[in-house]
């Protein structure tokens, strides 16, 4: 009889323990990298390594900006972000901007390689 | 329930609890690859910072900004920004950062920033070859107008007003720099030349939002004269040293120099 009162508590706790740890106090993550973020945020970071580079046309610079998101190649990320972009509706202006950098990440030489910040 | 069940119980509700928590926490988290930019290390949330800052320069949207930025509600953005912008200057990275960081700043802050002016302004590439590369919509024809930074229109600013400040509070004497346009307005981002004798420095307005975005300053040394000159200003102003100020047991201290300067009306 104590055996199954001490599963069904064990059950009970399981469900407890779940529920504190991933609903009321999940695990806080801090000083993370921008490739951990949220597709969204990750996609808009693109979106404004895109501006920056339509100001400064510093590819190098862009190119170094686009590796903290991940070990993707630079154009790739781009050409990603199009694509959300487009199912999304950005905007035209975004569009055109992302376009612009992803075009000049095409002429790189594929065998570029950048360390992130 | 007797006595033993209900130790029992709480037993495993224990063991339970602490398979759960550890399970939750350690063995399976929620995902790692869901953050926001508020859980960024320090270096990538500055990086993120200034890319907010240039892509407002560029688009002049400071809702999109303030969007972005949304996640990082504990913080006052607008000194973070100014501070930024201090930062990139004395690390001597490119002007346009950190007139893009005083400027988003003195946006945050509330203040009527100007639109965006051009000291960066750069054409952008033409996209020749997005036939070959992208899959943009087909309604091309009439792409949204792209703010191109424009010059700020109107003349250069002139110098208004020249003035002896004496403010004992302060603990150096200051050269006071406040840039408005023609409809007296602050106007931040822009760059403030100092030279004297013996070196040369510059500044930007709009670095310290809390005191207003055409605000900055530069300490000033008492004996050495300078000369102060907006890189959009007309003329240079000479000759500028320390004013003479005395306290209240009449100790003479060295007083700050306010220079004025606006743009004159169309």
């Amino acid at each position: 009889m104590s055996k199954s009162r001490i599963l069904i508590g064990i059950l009970l706790g399981i469900a407890a323990g779940l529920l504190y740890g991933w609903i009321l106090h999940p695990v806080e993550l801090v000083d993370t990298t921008p490739d951990t973020l949220q597709e969204s945020y990750r996609m808009d970071y693109v979106v404004m390594v895109a501006d920056a580079y339509s100001l400064d046309q510093d590819l190098e610079q862009a190119v170094i900006r686009l590796a903290a998101l991940g070990p993707h190649p630079p154009d790739e990320q781009v050409i990603a972000a199009i694509n959300y972009g487009i199912e999304h509706d950005l905007s035209q202006v975004d569009l055109e901007s992302l376009n612009a950098l992803a075009v000049q990440l095409r002429s790189l030489p594929s065998s570029i390689e950048v360390q992130s910040p | 329930m007797n006595r033993r069940e209900l130790i029992s119980l709480l037993l495993g509700l224990i063991l339970g609890a602490a398979a759960g928590v550890m399970y939750s926490w350690v063995i399976n988290p929620l995902s790692y690859n869901e953050t926001t930019p508020a859980s960024l290390r320090q270096v990538y949330r500055e990086e993120y910072f200034l890319l907010t800052a240039l892509s407002y320069a560029k688009t002049g949207e400071l809702p999109r900004a303030q969007e972005r930025l949304a996640t990082f509600a504990e913080m006052d953005i607008s000194s973070e920004l100014g501070r930024l912008a201090q930062l990139s200057l004395s690390e001597d990275q490119p002007v346009a950062e950190a007139r893009a960081l005083a400027q988003l700043a003195a946006a945050l802050s509330g203040f009527s920033a100007p639109v965006p002016t051009a000291v960066t302004a750069t054409p952008t590439s033409q996209p020749t070859e997005r036939a070959a590369l992208t899959p943009l919509p087909s309604s091309t024809t009439a792409p949204n107008a792209t703010r191109t930074p424009t010059a700020t229109p109107g003349a250069p600013f002139v110098l208004l007003s020249s003035d002896t400040i004496c403010r004992p509070d302060l603990m150096e004497p200051l050269l006071m720099v406040y840039v408005e346009d023609a409809f007296g307005d602050p106007v931040p981002g822009v760059e403030v030349r100092v030279l004297w004798d013996s070196g040369q420095d510059h500044f930007y307005t709009g670095l310290k939002p809390e005191l207003g975005p055409g605000y900055g300053d530069f300490a000033m040394t008492p004996g050495v004269v300078y000369q102060v000159e907006l890189v959009d200003g007309e003329y240079p102003v000479s000759s500028l040293e320390t004013g003479v100020c005395t306290d209240d047991l009449d100790q003479p201290y060295a007083g700050s120099i306010e220079l004025i300067f606006q743009q004159p009306s169309p």
